[in-house]
């Protein structure tokens, strides 16, 4: 059941940052992850404050530089359909494809996307878990068929978002407005790893806003895809996945990212993926040995030794999918 | 004739009242409504919404109730404090096993067995506490509200772990259900020493939940000492037994009305604590209560088709001929003995020819919710092994699947002590399902590509058939025509969404020319029908069909009397066709209804039909062969269903639509059993499940189920089985579809994951296992 809380729409920015003042007052986008966090008590608040008013906040814009701007407001759907995302950024637009279900996509915002809270089925339920404040990360020892197996320390989700590890991938960078004024996060450096700071999962302070993501132009040569694997056709979180922004010179990979989804509580940059690939043409060859670099140090849970292989295979073939 | 004890589960509990027996009636021969693609009586009230099912149903003055349930897998119950929910806005009363009202309720000895909230708490879902508020809201606030002290008990989470030395006890009788059962036809020892191959293999199943679209729940309300409950059931003479045994009510003031549902699969066969929850707090309050259940508590508490463990031996020899199969079965059936390994077996006894046979089953308790039918109890968990084994004994012999499985297809039923079938379809499934499927030709086309991507292409059969479907008595159904030609059918059943209601109202149609979405239905009330048992076991048409088809001939006779003396003509040549009485012989003698002098008189004429027994020492007993194609990817262990092509017999075709729809709908619920369902419990830590949200309990999505879904009915004209010729067709249609589905994988891939749900996380570490991926 829902907690009482009081709600208020705010009808510009500068009335939302103020509303946000209070302690204990949350963002609602969409909702579509919130309502459910809250619904599921897996935190409580006194206030909403809901910035689905603040019509500047959405869309997809040029930036004027080759790169875009896209409003945290902006729909998953209507970035999955933008012909502009689609044409420079397929990764992007395919990650977007890959959230959830129609409805979800057409109600939640990219913005909330990026924000949205762990899928961690212990932390969503009944249980007091570290995350939560309590002493226990009961994946541990658990049902942790579906938590990470990279970067876990103390805590063992993995971030769900699918639209962030193709952000991260394109270099892109957050746009931050607070009560102080505005800040500029490189998607990389956006999300928290459970290393750092176990209660959080981003940078942003009580009462900050994210605005805006911006898209660096596409560098010459750029592909780009996201491959998800899940264990049905739609409405799920990844398994693994694998967001790719590899700029080519004819067949050689010139430079790139390679990140990865449903592998580790943030979104997981594999450098010693790319280290194998930058400068390489993608044979299978190569492509077998990324596989098996995007793997190298995982230390996978009692349930999830699946994914040792399954990210060896998805990564290989994304690879060689990418390389045609 | 020995049945199997658990084959009619869906009166399990009931007692049966005897009738009287319709005169036998002629098969049809050329039918004009029966068998046509027509759509739903019913289907504008169901997509517009004025449909009310009980979730809808406001009453002036209703109060909402709700559960308080344990959270702890096992527990004891010390102290329940309510003072604080019970001072609460809008709260209105607030019960607990120590309440005395609580303690007014007698235990049933079928389906509530404990107290009503029993401080013993063996599953987590166990009722502990209720309330009745003025609003939805606040009844859940009020729940929070509740103060209780629970003493946490050990618990047992995983059935494999039961007969451990020192396993924590679910009751103080043990953790075993009841004794080992043995089934045994000659000598199975023998049996593999003729075999030319033998081969051995364990199997299990996850514990698969029924989450019907609509949830659980009901309307109470009180008028003096009548209560009428408006309840989403498969049966609402189960529920009027059940709640009037528990409350110790004559059956006459227990009146239950369960016009709509959404689907149950078995969960809403019998009666649930929440309905006599439900009554207490309407009795408590005098005002109407509406209680419905959530998601969670859905999963939670009101069945299962529980995990299961098979092993199954079986002997072949060069020519195909089965020589011997022994199966070992054991399941949970949760904190109570409620079938964990009901019909386990069937399966390995009754599909195909085998002289010798031995079958052992265990059920298990666990603290977890106890089990409740499912779509086919136990058959496709049985067909999950036989059907595996069976393309693993082709391969060995090197003989076709389809090949093997048509040689030894029998033609009596030997688990009955062998005898036949009133029709077996069964090869006519595999050889024409074959056929349509294009089975040799794909099959020969994968052969000549190979099989060299990642992305790999399989086939794969699966046949089965099922225990029920015959149906039988009692049933009573009664047919009224009035003077203006309209008319109205009174049946005891529920349409439970299979289109139960459209069927009968054809049935009535075909006998009495007229329309069949002019015959009115007034159905599934205990306070205006006659008895009918609980729509479960697909026996839903081949039970009612009959004594609906009596009715409507009962009251065409009286019809026809009537006209023969207007008309002045023999009876014998008269026929009634749309809303006319017509002549056969000469077209001039005709004359509509309305004008029938002694109809007129009457107002109205009424016939009634009943269900005769089933042909005596036969099996009534439906069969299938699904036939699909997949294509698995190797190095991500994602499976697409590209296909299926569903062979049935099921006797005859009422309607295409609504057959369609079953047979679609379980191959559907198959893909769920076979590939994404699972119930997730903390085994190692809590107890507690962990996908407890329809979001980690994964059903399959459309993009699960194949666009590309074939129905092939196979009409043996069983002029035996019934007077419609219909055997059931609801339950058939999920047994193959996931044996089908894993003998493609196993096409495909080399690699036989013999454990379900064969989701990435299975088959990659399978696939890895033998160095792929
Ligand atoms: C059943 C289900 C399946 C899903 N499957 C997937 C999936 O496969 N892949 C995937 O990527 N996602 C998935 N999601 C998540 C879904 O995409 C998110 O719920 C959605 O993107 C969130 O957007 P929203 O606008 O509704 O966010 P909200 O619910 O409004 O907000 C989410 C969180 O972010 C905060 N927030 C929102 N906007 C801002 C902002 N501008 N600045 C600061 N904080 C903000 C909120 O306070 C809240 O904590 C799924 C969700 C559900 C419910």
């Amino acid at each position: 059941m829902l907690p009482p809380f009081s709600y208020v729409r705010a009808q510009s920015l500068d009335e939302a940052l103020a509303q946000l003042g209070a302690s204990d007052t949350r963002i609602s986008a969409g909702g579509s992850d919130l309502l459910g966090c809250l619904r599921d008590e897996v935190f409580t608040c006194s206030k909403v404050v809901s910035l689905s008013r603040l019509d500047a906040l959405r869309g997809i814009r040029d930036d004027g530089r080759g790169g875009v701007r896209i409003g945290a407001l902006t729909t998953i759907a209507a970035v999955a359909s933008d012909p502009v995302i689609n044409q420079r950024y397929p990764v992007l637009a395919q990650a977007a494809r890959a959230v959830a279900s129609p409805q979800l996509r057409h109600q939640g915002t990219l913005g909330g996307n990026l924000c949205q809270k762990p899928r961690c089925w212990y932390y969503r339920g009944e249980f007091h878990c570290s995350r939560k404040g309590g002493s226990t990360c009961y994946a541990l020892a658990g049902e942790n068929q579906f938590h990470c197996i990279l970067g876990g320390q103390g805590c063992y989700i993995v971030h769900p978002s699918d639209t962030a590890p193709a952000l991260v991938a394109l270099d892109a960078t957050v746009q931050i407005a607070g009560r102080g004024g505005t800040r500029r996060v490189p998607m990389a450096r956006f999300h928290v790893s459970p290393r750092d700071d176990i209660r959080r999962e981003t940078v942003l302070e009580a009462g900050e806003i994210v605005t805006a993501i911006d898209i660096p132009a596409a560098p010459r040569g750029l592909r780009s895809s996201y491959r998800k694997v899940r264990a049905r056709g739609a409405w799920d979180f990844a398994l693994a996945g694998v967001a790719l922004a590899l700029q080519f010179d004819g067949a050689t990979v010139r430079a790139g990212r390679v990140v990865l989804s449903g592998a580790a509580p943030i979104p997981w940059r594999s450098e010693a993926v790319e280290r194998v690939i930058i400068g390489q043409a993608l044979t299978p060859e190569v492509a077998a040995r990324a596989g098996d670099a995007a793997v190298e140090g995982a230390q996978p849970l009692k349930r999830n030794g699946y994914k040792v292989p399954l990210f060896r295979g998805v990564v290989r073939e994304a690879l060689l999918a990418l390389a045609q | 004739m020995k049945e199997h004890p658990d084959a009619q589960y869906y009166i399990r509990g009931i007692e049966l009242p005897e009738t009287e027996v319709s005169t036998d009636l002629e098969p049809w021969g050329e039918t004009r409504v029966v068998g046509k693609p027509l759509p739903r009586v019913d289907g504008y009230e169901r997509v517009s919404g004025t449909a009310v099912y009980p979730a809808d149903l406001t009453l002036p003055g209703m109060l909402y109730g709700a559960i308080l349930r344990c959270p702890h897998p096992h527990a004891m119950v010390t102290a329940v404090d309510v003072r604080r929910a019970a001072a609460m806005p809008g709260v209105r009363a607030a019960l607990t096993a120590f309440t005395p009202l609580d303690r007014a309720t007698r235990p049933h000895a079928d389906m509530i067995r404990t107290q009503l909230f029993d401080p013993h708490c063996r599953f987590q879902g166990e009722a502990v506490a209720a309330v009745a508020a003025e609003t939805a809201y606040q009844a859940r606030d009020a729940l929070r509200a509740i103060q209780v002290q629970y003493e946490e008990r050990p618990f047992l989470a995983d059935e494999r772990k039961a007969l451990e030395p020192g396993a924590p006890q679910v009751r103080d009788s043990g953790n075993q259900a009841g004794e080992t059962q043995v089934y045994q036809r000659g000598d199975v020892a023998r049996g593999f020493a003729e075999a030319d191959v033998v081969l051995d293999q364990e199997y299990r199943n996850e514990c698969e939940i029924h989450t019907p679209m609509e949830l659980h729940g009901c309307v109470a309300r009180w008028d003096g000492d009548r209560l009428t409950l408006w309840e989403s059931t498969q049966g609402v003479y189960n529920v009027q037994m059940q709640v009037a045994a528990t409350l110790g009510m004559p059956f006459s003031l227990v009146r239950v009305v369960g016009h709509y549902m959404g689907g149950g699969f078995g969960s809403k066969l019998q009666t649930s604590k929440y309905s006599v929850v439900a009554a207490l707090l309407a009795k408590t309050t005098a005002r109407p209560v509406k209680l419905v259940l959530t998601r969670e508590e859905t999963l939670l508490a009101v069945g299962n088709r529980p995990a299961s463990n098979m092993r199954l031996k079986a002997g072949v020899k060069r020519d195909g001929t089965i020589t011997a199969m022994q199966f070992w079965g054991s399941g949970a059936s949760g904190s109570e003995p409620a079938g964990g390994v009901s019909l386990l077996d069937w399966p390995v006894r009754d599909t195909y020819t085998c002289a010798n046979v031995r079958t052992e089953l265990t059920d298990l308790l666990i603290n977890a919710g106890p089990a409740r039918p499912f779509r086919a109890p136990g058959h496709p968990q049985g067909a999950w092994a036989l059907e595996q084994m069976m393309d693993a004994l082709a391969e060995a012999i090197g003989m076709d699947p389809v090949a093997l499985r048509v040689r030894n297809v029998p033609t009596v039923s030997q688990a009955r002590g062998n005898v036949p079938y009133t029709s077996t379809g069964l090869r006519q499934c595999l050889e024409q399902g074959a056929a349509a499927f294009g089975w040799d030709a794909v099959r020969a086309e994968i052969a000549r590509q190979g099989n060299r991507g990642t992305v790999k292409r399989g086939v794969g059969v699966a046949a089965g058939l099922w225990v029920a479907g015959g149906g039988g008595p009692p049933s009573t159904a009664v047919v009224k025509i009035f003077a203006d030609g309209s008319v109205n059918l009174n049946m005891g059943a529920s349409d439970i969404g299979t289109g139960t209601k459209t069927v009968m109202a054809m049935v009535v149609a075909e006998e009495l020319g007229v329309a069949p979405d002019a015959v009115e239905i007034e159905h599934a009330d205990t306070g205006s029908t006659q008895f009918a048992t609980g729509s479960g076991g697909s026996k839903t048409v081949p039970t009612e069909s009959p004594a609906v088809r009596a009715a409507a001939v009962d009251v065409k006779r009286q019809l026809l009397e009537l006209a023969a003396e207007e008309l002045k003509v023999e009876v014998s040549t008269l026929t009634l066709r749309d809303g006319k009485v017509v002549s056969t012989q000469d077209p001039a003698v005709t004359r509509s209804l309305t004008e029938l002098q002694g109809l007129r008189r009457r107002r109205s004429l009424t016939g009634v039909g009943y269900r005769g027994p089933n042909p005596a020492n036969k099996a009534v007993t439906p069969f299938a062969a699904q036939f699909c194609e997949v294509e698995v990817d190797t190095a991500s262990g994602e499976v697409r269903v590209v296909r299926f092509v569903a062979a049935h017999d099921s006797g005859r075709v009422m309607n295409q639509l609504t057959y369609q729809n079953q047979v679609f709908g379980g191959i559907t619920m198959g893909i769920g059993f076979g590939l994404t369902e699972e119930r997730v419990l903390d085994v190692d830590q809590t107890g507690k499940m962990a996908n407890l949200n329809w979001h980690d309990y994964k059903l399959p999505t459309m993009l699960d189920v194949p666009a590309d879904m074939t129905c092939v009915p196979i009409d043996p004209k069983d002029t035996e089985c019934n007077a419609t010729g219909a055997k059931g067709i609801g339950e058939p249609a999920t047994i193959p579809t996931a044996a089908a589905i894993g003998n493609a994988i196993y096409h495909a891939t080399g690699v036989r994951v013999t454990h379900t749900p064969v989701d990435p996380l299975r088959l990659v570490a399978a696939l890895a296992e033998r160095g792929e991926g």
